[in-house]
């Protein structure tokens, strides 16, 4: 079953008096529990096609099915509540809340979607755990490395039990031992809750941890990497 | 998304930039400090005034004759109470009245060798306790006795100004009730300092039968001076009092042109309140609005998580709120400080400053502020909505941030 489908979607930008043709004429289905890399080259539309599929924005012309919903029609409210409930994001620059601890940023989305302080905390103690950061849940984003507020981040987009996660050049800002264990423990995630992994990358260690390989050029996709 | 874990977010986002965070906070607690300072004094001069002036002046009540006029000080039998003593007696049977005695009124000049000066002669019943605050602020010499048929008390400031001392004899000119004028000598009994420029420079007292005596006004007085336990209690005593031929007239009546200026130096105090007010609402729109810009990634990425506009307008209205709070906290306490001190130590000013005010006024020589604890919460509370509606624009921008620009941001 699909998480997601696009269905001709084009997103057109204007930055002043100059047009950007972000996507053209795109149709994308993603699969629940499918592990994802999108790549392409810088200005192929890899960000834009993320920002459809997690509803951060709309599209131009064409369709985003959500679960058999047309989510193009929601209002902004049922938008934030869609991604609240049903979608993960991961930043390449982390972005967690620096005035938050660990803890409290795994437990934001919880608080945001009313889970019940019991529930909260037995999840964001188990997910801390999951990604190895529970030694760190008292410390601010400030006082930990970098690969530990990634896992941070991984914890975060995981603590709703989303349908899909959504990651923007996850380990773009990690060395290389660290983007390796991102990259394991997200997989490693994937397999273990079921829930679908889109990540925008380029790359190349890190799309080989893909099952599905989307290619991007110039807004289109050059490749769906449909899996056989 | 409850309200405590945005409190925390916006709490703990003050402590990002502290040092913007304290500037802020200094410029709401100094704006109410100031606002406290500002108000607590004109209050206190203003109710110091108002009370001297019913002190010495006017009393709570006075009741006089219908066609009496306090600007000729008419000595005229028509103009007059034919029967004081009974007035004041009736007066005095009322339980709120706590004294009542008859006064009589002259204008005079006083004469010495070398110097004259225009002032009021006031025949006053020299026992009654209204007379305590001269008996309290007499600096040399004695007070009046009843039978006194020569002595006088004038102010030390005239008494120096003309380099009277006690024991002196001085000529003291009027025009007595038929119209002519008389004159008379008189030995300086006593000097008082009351501190109110306008009464120790132009008033001097004699007891009331030499007064009526020296007058020519028979057993007249010009009026019945009246002073209540309660002030709160004037209008009620007023309307016991009143009747088709005496004219009562209360504090209010008495001293309409202070309490005119009054009303009028409050209207100013608000138009220097409202600068105030905004003053502060600038900064603090400033601050808001810059920690906004800096924001607005983190805007972005809540709102990817799935935070509503109307959740970050209450962060960012929140955040305002911890300011102010801590700001109204701090000001009331420097606030309170500053009103202490003048309360207490008071601000000099000179006799001639002090007498601006003249005959409608009665400055004292030190101003003193005053607590005003009404004044002072509403305030407050204006200080905080002031806030809370300069910190309406940057919420609000960051409210309606769009996810994807939000992100886009550096």
């Amino acid at each position: 079953m699909d998480a997601i489908q696009l269905e001709h979607v084009s997103k057109v930008y204007h930055i002043g008096a100059v047009e950007t043709q972000a996507l053209n004429d795109v149709s994308l289905s993603i699969a629940q529990g499918e592990f994802t890399a999108l790549v392409g080259p810088s200005g192929s539309g890899k960000t834009t096609l993320l920002q459809l599929i997690g509803c951060l924005d709309k599209p131009d012309q064409g369709a985003v099915n959500f679960q058999g919903q047309d989510v193009t029609r929601f209002s902004a409210n049922q938008r934030a509540d869609l991604r609240r409930d049903h979608i993960g994001f991961i930043f390449q620059f982390f972005a967690l809340v620096p005035v938050l601890t660990a803890y409290e940023n795994v437990e934001l989305p919880l608080l945001l979607s009313g889970v019940k302080p019991k529930e909260r905390h037995a999840r964001v103690t188990e997910l801390l755990e999951a990604v190895g950061v529970s030694n760190r849940a008292n410390h601010r984003p400030n006082q930990m490395s970098g690969g530990q507020q990634q896992r941070v981040a991984i914890a975060r987009a995981l603590a709703p039990r989303p349908v899909l996660v959504l990651a923007d050049e996850p380990t773009a800002n990690l060395d290389s031992a660290n983007g390796q264990q991102a990259m394991e423990l997200m997989q490693r995630l994937n397999q273990e809750t079921g829930t679908a992994f889109v990540f925008a990358t380029h790359d190349p260690r890190v799309v080989a941890f893909a099952q599905r390989v989307i290619h991007m050029r110039d807004g289109s996709i050059e490749d769906n990497g449909a899996q056989n | 998304m409850p309200l405590s874990k945005l409190w925390t977010i916006a709490y703990r986002s003050l402590g990002r930039n502290r040092r913007r965070s304290l500037l802020s906070l200094l410029a709401v607690a100094l704006g109410l400090a100031l606002l406290m300072v500002m108000n607590g004094f004109i209050a206190g001069i203003m109710e110091d005034s108002l009370q001297n002036s019913i002190r010495l002046r006017t009393g709570h009540i006075q009741l006089r004759a219908n066609s009496y006029e306090e600007d000729t000080l008419s000595l005229q039998s028509k103009d007059l109470l034919l029967d004081p003593d009974a007035v004041a007696e009736r007066a005095r049977t009322l339980p709120e009245v706590k004294a009542a005695s008859p006064v009589l009124w002259a204008s005079g000049i006083l004469d010495t060798l070398d110097d004259s000066a225009g002032l009021q002669i006031y025949g006053i019943d020299t026992d009654s306790p209204i007379y305590a605050p001269i008996r309290t602020a007499l600096v040399d010499g004695a007070f009046l006795t009843p039978d006194d048929r020569s002595g006088i008390l004038i102010g030390k400031s005239l008494a120096d100004s003309m380099s009277i001392a006690v024991g002196q004899k001085v000529n003291l000119a009027i025009v007595n009730s038929d119209g002519r004028p008389d004159e008379g000598i008189f030995t300086i009994r006593g000097l008082f300092a009351t501190g109110i420029p306008s009464y120790d420079q132009g008033a001097a007292l004699m007891p009331l039968s030499k007064a009526q005596a020296f007058t020519g006004t028979n057993r007249h007085a010009s009026a019945i001076f009246i002073l209540l336990n309660n002030q709160a209690d004037t209008d009620k005593v007023a309307a016991t009092l009143r009747s088709p031929d005496i004219n009562v007239l209360t504090w209010a009546n008495m001293n309409q042109l202070f309490l005119q200026a009054f009303q009028a130096g409050m209207s100013f105090y608000a138009i220097l309140d409202g600068i105030v007010m905004l003053i502060v609402a600038v900064i603090i729109a400033n601050t808001l609005l810059m920690s906004v810009f800096e924001r607005i990634r983190e805007m972005g990425i809540l709102s990817a998580l799935g935070m509503k506009g109307r959740h970050i307008l209450q962060m960012f209205l929140l955040e305002a709120t911890s300011l102010a709070l801590a700001g109204i906290v701090l000001g009331i306490g420097i606030g309170s400080a500053g009103v202490g001190y003048l309360a207490t130590i008071g601000f000099p000013i000179s006799d001639k400053i002090a007498s601006v005010g003249g005959s409608g006024m009665a400055l004292g020589t030190t101003m003193y502020a005053r607590f005003v604890p009404d004044t002072f919460a509403v305030l407050s509370l204006a200080m905080l909505l002031i806030v809370l509606l300069a910190s309406l624009y940057p919420a609000w921008y960051a409210a309606r941030l769009q996810p994807v620009e939000a992100l886009r941001a550096e």
